[in-house]
């Protein structure tokens, strides 16, 4: 601790890891405000924004801080799903978001990778909250699943205390290029093989997944591409005979 | 004897001109499936079910069984080459083997792979000729109690398999086992965190999961910057095709102990072929003299389970041949191809259709037989590729994985899926995180789940079913101990790390 | 072999819809002019597969064009029949639905994306399929009476299996407890095999199944049949008591397997279908096969859309209040 330098350069790296949680505490709803902006265009059936967005708020700054104090007073009503969202996954993340503050983080690699896998757990706990639990000696729909995400947050927990009080790697370094571009080949390809066929799907998802490459030289790669979706038109359809449309579906009918 | 004259008259059938070339071609159907990525042999068999119409049935089945084993050979050449398994049973062959092929020695685990599988073949089948009878026994015996204790086995093996952490190995066969929640619930039909999108609702596949945390977590991984230098390091390296008389003679014991093992767990219906290969990596692990090689390229590591997923293939062929009783979703297809031709399948199968029953069998070594001699030569082919350029090769692997994962239920979603979980697989590897541990989780999941609450349902409650039933008993016994070797020595060294550190 | 057979088949395929775009305009008033796509929302080599791939199989020769099953599985065959009822009602998307997807989906499912009466056409009943009694072996009761007493007396013990939430053998074994008013432990299953391996293994008691899996197993003799619900005694199980016989006539169940087009597909093409699957039903090599299976052939009077609808109608009315309590 005599080392100032050094404690001030942990305490901005804890600085930017709390927000980088508390960010993580909110996902989940930012995610549906999202998702939730498409039924304007009238993609998919939902709620609207403004009613994402305001339920989650009021969730989270009022419906959940009263129905932890409503417990107290013993009151059992059945609660929303944003509330329990904001008391099983929001809070308790939230709450090790200002602990991370005040730690001294030996291992990024292992503390990070916990809470966030405590976050996966949490999420998943949430996700079971609805089912039903134990029904007598049998297994309800709910029992299992809880188990098993409570196990993982008891789990994560130990890993990131194991990031705490040992010395390991720091944060490995993430690229982007790759990860988008192959990412992006990928859902490229899965809406695009119904409506436009194997034939063009093939070679254009290719081609961005080649993108993702710095080494990657156009002409062969166009070449390349050519051959392997020849390949795959004949490989996939004929020889295998799975079921999947060859060219753009405007060009058949 | 009766055996002899059986096995003659099923060679008789088997040798027939139409039934080789049948034998021919789902032998290379099943190589071919089991190479590419993501298309699974569920997926081929089913695909190809409708060909068989037009066949005589002996024909007919003889062709899927080739397709089904045929791609276990397969299946070993992606998981080494490019680190992607296909099927549950060759994600630890892809722990070793994909280091070999790190290190150049792509073509020794290649090889190794194939000769393991054409032994263990070889054995099972023989077995199934002499001993399919009294082992149906066995898998009756299995109720719901003898599954769920060995799950719990299953899942202890998966431990035993990781490399680094054993703490950060729990996490993620839990996180395994959480994901495989997702779907249906068995007894209420309750959709569970599917979040309303319909493909969901079956819950998500091992194709999917294993393409994604494997396959595309791989490639993105290999695309960071620095990567160049290891992957160049890996083209030029590439030495002697044929395993060295060393490896020959590290692998046998390991072949040997994994047909042993395959053979008795093939027969359990459900998973059996799964634990197998897994419980063969980890009984030679457990064997080694340096368990710190595996995980870092030991041969025992590819010989043991693909010697033992292969001989699981070929023995979990019984039930359905002795009982009628299709074991896996492949064999309930070929039970479907059966049915087309007028035949159920029933447990007097071997009496009433003596020329299908030991055609069968008589054909299960003839093509795997056919199998060797095909996939040694293709050894050099298959090292030959990991000389193309990545840049080349990784937009391939991406459009291969990406139809398979669309083929096996003509949906986009999946494709997604796979893609979301490829950024998973990112994240794992970054916070080392094992991805192996966390598939067997997936697997084992529902089967685990399922026959703990069946046990329950038929127990009314009573725990104590698990301890009462011998072979229950014996088997989490068994975990119980494997558990103690191996969580003792690393808590010891954890401790000894911790204490040597604030010394300082 | 099989790869030439297919490449020759695709060829085919493609000369044959090349010329249709070429000749379309000629013949566009007769349906079909390209490969018809029927969905299964089974597994290939499952009893509803094995059903429309004879009958298509057929069909194909007297419509003159191919027709296409694609295997859709998932949530009981409800992924597969929501696929159906939001297809283009051209005719070129057919499925072949069963009592599940048609009728007890509606109350086990109460999220269902369609109805079955109001969004497919009915085109034409395909084939039955008996549902009989099972029990393992050395299970105490010797005649249906004797069974209806014994899980009477010992509702609390005895262990009833089935195939899984929604199949056959789940609902028609609902049928049968709400009939005798018991509540049994029901068992579940990831399948047929596995409720079939721990019947024949002893580990539970009885179930109710369809007759394609249990006739060799019966013959066996490692399991045994109590009764047969149908109004007949089945060829393949001619020892086999019907449950009116042997004392329980209200337990009446059939799996069926039947045809449908989405909602709004023109009467022409129903009833072209409709022919064309009334002519396959006739034919002596289909009738075999099904007959083999187990299975009952429909009349002609029942083989008519009006009573597919009627039968779609009178099947939900029997099996909401059966499966509604127990979701």
């Amino acid at each position: 601790m005599a080392d100032t330098m050094g404690h001030s350069a942990t305490a901005t790296r804890n600085t930017r890891l709390a927000l980088g949680f508390c960010l993580l505490a909110i996902a989940p709803q930012i995610f549906e405000l999202i998702w939730s902006i498409g039924t304007i265009f009238g993609w998919g059936a939902g709620r609207g924004p403004g009613t994402v967005l305001t339920s989650h708020v009021t969730a989270l700054l009022a419906g959940a801080p009263s129905a932890i104090f409503g417990s107290f007073g013993g009151g059992t009503k059945k609660m929303s799903s944003e509330v329990l969202l904001a008391l099983i996954y929001t809070y308790p993340l939230l709450v090790v978001a200002i602990l991370t503050l005040f730690m001294t983080v030996r291992s990024a690699q292992d503390y990070v990778g916990g809470v966030v896998l405590m976050a996966v757990a949490l999420f998943a706990l949430w996700a079971g909250s609805d089912l039903q639990g134990m029904r007598g000696f049998s297994f309800g729909a709910g029992t299992a699943p809880r188990m098993f995400s409570g196990l993982l947050v008891a789990l994560s927990a130990a890993i990131a205390l194991t990031g705490l009080l040992t010395d390991g790697p720091a944060m490995a370094h993430y690229s982007w290029r790759g990860p988008l571009f192959v990412v992006a080949a990928i859902l490229f390809f899965a809406l695009a093989i119904r409506p436009l066929g194997v034939v063009v799907t093939a070679f254009i998802s290719f081609m961005i997944a080649a993108t993702g490459s710095q080494e990657t030289r156009w002409r062969e790669a166009v070449i390349v591409g050519a051959c392997l979706t020849l390949g795959c038109a004949i490989l996939f359809p004929y020889v295998l005979g799975l079921p999947m449309p060859m060219l753009p579906r405007f060009l058949i009918q | 004897m009766d055996i002899f004259a059986n096995l003659a008259h099923g060679f008789a059938v088997a040798l027939s001109p139409i039934n080789l070339l049948m034998c021919l071609i789902g032998a290379l159907v099943g190589t071919l499936v089991g190479v590419l990525p993501g298309i699974g042999t569920i997926a081929t068999v089913a695909m190809l079910l409708p060909i068989t119409f037009g066949l005589p049935p002996v024909g007919a089945l003889i062709m899927l069984a080739g397709i089904y084993y045929g791609a276990q050979y397969g299946g070993s050449t992606t998981s080494i080459l490019v680190n992607i398994p296909g099927e549950a049973t060759s994600v630890v062959t892809a722990i070793d083997g994909h280091q070999m092929a790190r290190q150049g020695r792509a073509g020794p685990a290649l090889a190794i792979a194939a000769i393991g599988s054409f032994f263990a073949g070889c054995v099972a089948t023989v077995l199934i000729a002499v001993l399919g009878a009294p082992l149906t026994k066995l898998a009756l015996a299995f109720g719901p109690a003898e599954y769920f204790s060995l799950m719990v086995l299953g899942l202890i093996f998966a431990v035993v398999l990781a490399k680094g952490s054993v703490l950060k190995a729990i996490a993620m066969i839990v996180f395994g086992l959480l994901l495989s929640m997702v779907g249906s619930d068995i007894e209420t039909g309750a959709s569970r965190m599917a979040f309303n999108i319909p493909e969901l609702a079956d819950g998500l596949g091992f194709a999917t999961v294993a393409m994604g945390v494997f396959g595309f977590a791989e490639i993105i991984r290999n695309l960071d910057a620095g990567a160049e230098m290891s992957r160049d390091l890996v083209q030029q390296k590439i030495t002697g095709l044929m395993p060295t008389k060393k490896d020959l003679i590290d692998s046998t014991p390991a072949i040997l102990r994994g047909t042993v093992l395959g053979s008795i767990l093939g027969i359990l219906p459900g998973g059996g072929a799964t634990i197998a290969s897994f419980g063969a990596y980890t009984l030679e692990k457990k064997l080694a003299r340096d368990p710190s090689r595996f995980g870092r390229g030991a041969i025992e590591g590819v010989a043991g389970p693909e010697s033992a997923n292969n001989a699981a293939a070929q023995t979990s062929f019984i039930p359905l041949l002795t009982l009628g009783i299709p074991p896996n979703a492949v064999m309930a297809l070929m039970v479907g191809a059966m049915t087309i031709h007028g035949i159920v399948p029933g447990p007097q199968v071997m009496q009433k259709q003596p020329d299908l029953v030991w055609g069968m069998i008589a054909s299960m070594w003839i093509g795997n037989l056919m199998l060797i001699i095909i996939n040694l030569p293709l050894v050099g082919i298959w090292v030959r590729l990991l000389r193309v350029p990545y840049r080349l090769m990784f937009p391939s692997i991406v459009i291969f994985c990406a139809i398979g994962i669309y083929s096996v239920n003509n949906a986009p979603v999946d494709v997604i899926l796979a893609g979301v979980f490829g950024l998973v697989g990112y994240w794992l590897i970054k916070h080392d995180f094992e991805p192996a541990p966390l598939l067997l989780g997936m697997v084992l999941g529902p089967l685990m789940e399922e026959n703990l609450r069946r046990a329950l349902l038929i127990s009314r409650g009573d725990w104590s079913v698990f301890l009462t039933r011998p072979l229950s008993a014996v088997l989490l016994a068994v975990a119980a101990g494997l558990l103690v070797l191996t969580v003792l020595p690393s808590l010891r060294s954890k401790r000894d790390e911790v204490f040597t550190e604030s010394e300082n | 072999m099989t790869s030439i057979r297919t490449l020759t088949s695709g060829a085919c395929a493609v000369a044959l819809a090349s010329l249709c775009i070429f000749t379309a305009p000629a013949k566009a008033q007769t349906y079909p002019t390209r490969s018809i796509t029927m969905i299964v929302p089974f597994a290939a080599g499952g009893p509803t597969d094995v059903v429309a791939r004879i009958v298509t199989g057929h069909m194909a020769q007297t419509l003159g064009q191919s027709v296409i099953i694609e295997n859709v599985v998932g949530a009981g065959g409800t992924t597969a029949t929501t696929r159906a009822a939001r297809a283009a009602n051209d005719g070129y998307t057919l499925i072949t639905g069963h009592m599940g997807t048609h009728a007890a989906s509606v109350p086990l499912y109460p999220k269902l994306a369609y109805h079955p009466e109001k969004d497919f056409e009915p085109i034409a009943l395909l084939a039955g399929t008996p549902i009989l009694i099972l029990a393992r072996k050395d299970f105490p009761p010797k005649d249906l009476n004797e069974f209806v007493t014994y899980v009477k007396a010992n509702a609390e013990k005895v262990n009833a299996a089935h195939a899984g939430v929604g199949s056959v053998s789940h609902v028609s074994c609902e049928l049968l407890h709400s009939i005798l008013d018991v509540k049994p432990v029901s068992v579940p299953f990831s399948g047929t095999g596995p409720a079939m391996n721990a019947l024949v293994g002893g580990q539970v008691d009885y179930m109710c199944d369809q007759i394609v899996n249990a006739v060799p197993q019966i013959n066996a003799g490692t399991i045994k049949a109590y009764a047969i619900a149908t109004p007949q005694r089945n060829p393949s199980l001619p020892n086999v008591p019907t449950t009116a016989e042997a004392g329980l006539p209200k337990f009446q169940a059939q799996a069926w397997n039947a045809m449908f087009a989405p909602k709004g597909t023109s009467a022409a093409i129903v009833a072209s279908l409709n022919a064309a699957a009334s002519k396959a039903l006739d034919d002596e090599t289909v009738k075999k096969r099904l007959l083999e299976l187990g299975s009952v052939i429909p009349t002609a009077a029942e083989r008519t859309p009006e009573a597919l609808a009627t039968l779609v109608k009178n099947e939900i009315a029997k099996w909401t209040p059966v499966l509604k309590p127990a979701t």
